[in-house]
């Protein structure tokens, strides 16, 4: 398991935080990702693998109205 | 007939007129205001004194302040001491940072009947203020259709009659334009505030703030669209406002620091050429960026606020929108924006009502727009959106509330309520696009069932009751108000805190003072309720801001600076916040700093509250959201998110739904999240400095130093 913005999710093995946003549906495409404090890059989200147990952070960066 | 620009000059005649030498602006003001009384035609300045720049600084603050001293408790919206108060501010009018141009309007709400203020585009207050005045106030009412014409080039304000066929603002926009013009460019000098027929025939008449767009060749608009401004206006036989400035420089409000503005300026451009297109894309598409992550996130208003999301909204998507506007436009609503959001279709075929067959110009669609009278109708048909949004303009009419109350109409004619002949034979049900626009035209002419629909939802809601025999509990849960105004295009059932961002506001559920639904929904980062309760401060009290100093709350976090992801509060924006700082500072020379920029946005606020505690408003009662903004009122509406709406049972509420029916859980979930709710606000009014009434405490009121004997007599009564 994981925790995204504070809820559990379930993790699995390879999960990448591209494959992680589309599990999820998180479209927008501003999103501030953090895994463990770390802020990743979104030119890396493709390749990078999420630890198991991970504490993850993804901030939707949108003004609104 | 439209009349020709020649016979609408002929026809001018002055009632009263007032010369004056336009008082040069300094640091940000004027210092006078133009008072104008319409029972008897007499035009004088009053002096702006430095206790109102310093408590109410400048926009909806002096707003806010003429009117407390123009009405008294029993004063109603329609009554001649009622006033129309138009103010830019102090940073109104720089044309170096994006969205300087914004003007305040303030007045007693035929919606609401309280206070209503509503910030809005186009160059009028800017012009105003160049022109000598810092505010616009207008008390009293014609005997007949007038024109109050401001020349700030030659110091002269005129009250005037002209044969002007006030029911179509686009027109009264360009025919103005044209009367007051020299020449082509000099268009661009000239604003024109309006309304039109949905301002004589509704309660939820707007304002339209027009600025002349050289490259359409037309007069393009903006809205003062919130709680029946228009309305207001059209009572008072106010057929148009307009003023002419020629003299616009970069330096009109002679600031203290001129290259302060122009740094800062300049660094937020920069921002703006590198991020827009990769960001939110605001130059391309506007506000309407928001249609696309608003339904897969399930925050789309569909069928009267029942859903967050529905398949046929990619039929008016953020993309599909951006196809209509027409693309490389600077299309800013003040003089140097470059932030360029106010996006347009343009040539575009009418194919009903009085203008069928013209080929307009549209301003819009905005988000509020599309979802409105698009998604929450269940109209997902981008050329309905596109020509309702044209007609509501020119009428005169909010397209936040028009999208909402017809929305709560057709759940009401799909429930049973409203039949065929009650509606005039119009068959409103979510989707009857046709039907749709025939009850805008309706509406906006004052005829058929549009008479009653144009009275809004509250109204309705009674008449719905006492007349056709409804359920006034059921009316009550699914009728989208708060304090009398309509709800604005937000699905907020799961944002806790944003059901207090639209509930627990002074004017009603219009989303300019927070806009918390992802930062909590999506993001959870307020997972307390003093974490709610703290951005439920924070947040209106910074919005206010902008409605003090005629900004755009736009260019704050529509676009981000490098390195925003890395700072303490993200969501804030903290470059951005010190950029507004920094030029306020910059113009009127003074030293604030960040936390006196909340503590000047406190003050009108608190000022604000109090004002609706005078008028017989303002208490906790009145922050009561209706069920359908806080859950699922109906099974229906259950079922269909059922998995969530269970699980939210279990893991939050701590009961089982396993074996409950859906009626049983739809109960279950209603009590714990009004429970919620009332808990929600306790914390926020305790953060606010107020009571449990709702309240401003007398303490609060003397640390913020607005602890006026008239202001503590209010308190007092309702201590």
């Amino acid at each position: 398991m994981i925790e995204v913005n504070g809820k559990q999710v379930d993790w699995e093995e390879g999960l990448t935080v591209t494959m992680l946003l589309n599990k999820l549906n998180y479209t927008f495409p501003k999103i501030i990702i953090r895994v463990n404090g770390r802020v990743i890059d979104q030119k890396r989200w493709a390749e990078y693998i999420i630890p198991d147990q991970s504490v993850v952070q993804a901030h939707h960066l949108i003004a609104g109205g | 007939m439209v009349k020709s620009i020649e016979e609408i000059r002929s026809s001018r005649r002055i009632l009263a007129e007032y010369d004056y030498e336009p008082a040069s602006v300094e640091k940000g003001y004027s210092g006078q205001t133009l008072y104008i009384n319409l029972s008897d035609n007499s035009i004088k300045p009053k002096t702006v004194t430095q206790q109102m720049k310093d408590i109410f600084i400048g926009g909806k603050g002096f707003g806010l302040w003429y009117l407390w001293n123009a009405v008294n408790p029993d004063t109603k919206w329609n009554d001649p001491e009622n006033e129309i108060v138009i103010s830019s501010g102090p940073i109104g009018g720089i044309t170096q940072y994006p969205g300087s141009g914004k003007s305040l309007v303030v007045t007693l709400s035929p919606l609401t009947n309280s206070v209503m203020d509503s910030n809005v585009g186009g160059f009028f207050g800017p012009y105003l203020k160049f022109s000598g005045w810092d505010s616009l106030e207008i008390q009293g009412k014609a005997e007949k259709e007038v024109v109050v014409f401001i020349d700030g080039d030659k110091g002269r304000v005129t009250i005037e009659e002209v044969s002007i066929d006030p029911s179509a603002s686009h027109l009264v926009s360009e025919q103005l334009t044209e009367l007051l013009a020299e020449s082509e460019k000099d268009k661009k000098n000239i604003s024109i505030v309006s309304s039109g027929s949905g301002g004589d025939n509704t309660k939820i008449g707007i304002l339209n703030f027009s600025f002349y767009d050289l490259r359409r060749k037309t007069a393009r608009m903006k809205q003062a669209g919130r709680g029946g401004t228009g309305t207001v206006f059209r009572d008072k036989k106010i057929a148009a406002l307009a003023v002419k400035f020629s003299s616009l420089g970069g330096r009109s409000n002679n600031p203290a620091d001129p290259a302060a503005i122009a740094r800062t300026g300049v660094k937020i451009t920069r921002e703006i050429n590198k991020y827009d297109s990769e960001q939110f894309r605001m130059r391309q598409i506007g506000t309407a960026n928001l249609m696309t992550p608003m339904n897969d996130y399930d925050l789309l208003p569909v069928h009267n606020f029942k859903y967050g999301s529905h398949p046929d909204a990619v039929k008016i998507s953020s993309e599909v929108l951006r196809g209509r506007f027409t693309q490389n436009m600077p299309d800013g609503c003040w003089v140097g924006c470059s932030l360029s959001c106010c996006k347009a279709v343009d040539d575009f075929e009418l194919q009903t009502g009085p203008f069928k067959g013209h080929k307009v110009m549209v301003d819009g669609p905005e988000y509020e727009n599309a979802a409105g009278l698009g998604a929450n109708c269940g109209i997902f048909d981008p050329d309905y959106v596109i020509e309702a949004n044209f007609y509501c303009d020119t009428y005169g009419i909010d397209t936040i509330s028009t999208g909402t109350l017809i929305a709560f109409i057709m759940e009401c004619y799909e429930n049973g309520i409203l039949n065929k002949e009650i509606t005039g034979g119009l068959e409103l049900n979510f989707g009857n696009a046709e039907a749709a626009m025939e009850l805008i035209h309706q509406i906006s002419q004052g005829r058929g069932f549009g008479k009653i629909a144009g009275l809004g939802v509250r109204r309705m809601k009674k008449i719905f009751a006492e007349e056709y025999g409804a359920d006034p509990a059921f009316l009550q849960d699914i009728g989208m108000e708060n304090k009398g105004l309509e709800y604005s295009q937000y699905q907020a059932k799961e944002s806790l805190a944003q059901q207090g961002g639209f509930a627990m506001t002074n004017k009603g559920p219009q989303h300019d003072e927070a806009w918390l639904i992802f930062m909590d929904m999506v993001n959870n980062q307020l997972p307390t309720f003093e974490k709610k309760a703290e951005a439920l401060h924070y947040f209106p009290m910074f919005r206010t801001w902008f409605g003090l100093q005629g900004l755009c709350k736009l260019p704050w976090n529509d676009i981000l600076p490098e390195g925003n992801a890395e700072t303490d509060s993200p969501e804030k924006i903290p470059e951005h916040v010190q950029n507004y700082v920094d030029i306020f500072n910059a113009v009127t020379g003074k030293n604030i700093d960040k936390e006196e920029m909340i503590r000047q946005s406190e003050r009108v606020y608190n000022f604000q509250r109090v004002f609706n505690l005078r008028l017989g408003f303002g208490t906790r009662e009145h922050d009561a959201a209706p069920y359908r903004a806080l859950g699922p009122v109906t099974e229906e509406e259950y079922e269909s998110r059922a998995e969530r709406y269970d699980r939210q049972l279990k893991e939050d509420a701590g009961i089982d739904p396993e074996g409950m029916s859906t009626a049983e859980k739809v109960k279950a979930m209603r009590s714990y999240r009004e429970g919620r709710y009332e808990t929600l606000i306790d914390v926020v009014y305790e953060r606010r400095g107020w009571t449990n009434k709702g309240v401003p405490k007398l303490e609060s009121l003397q640390k913020l130093g607005i602890d006026f004997p008239e202001v503590v007599e209010v308190v007092k009564k309702n201590l």
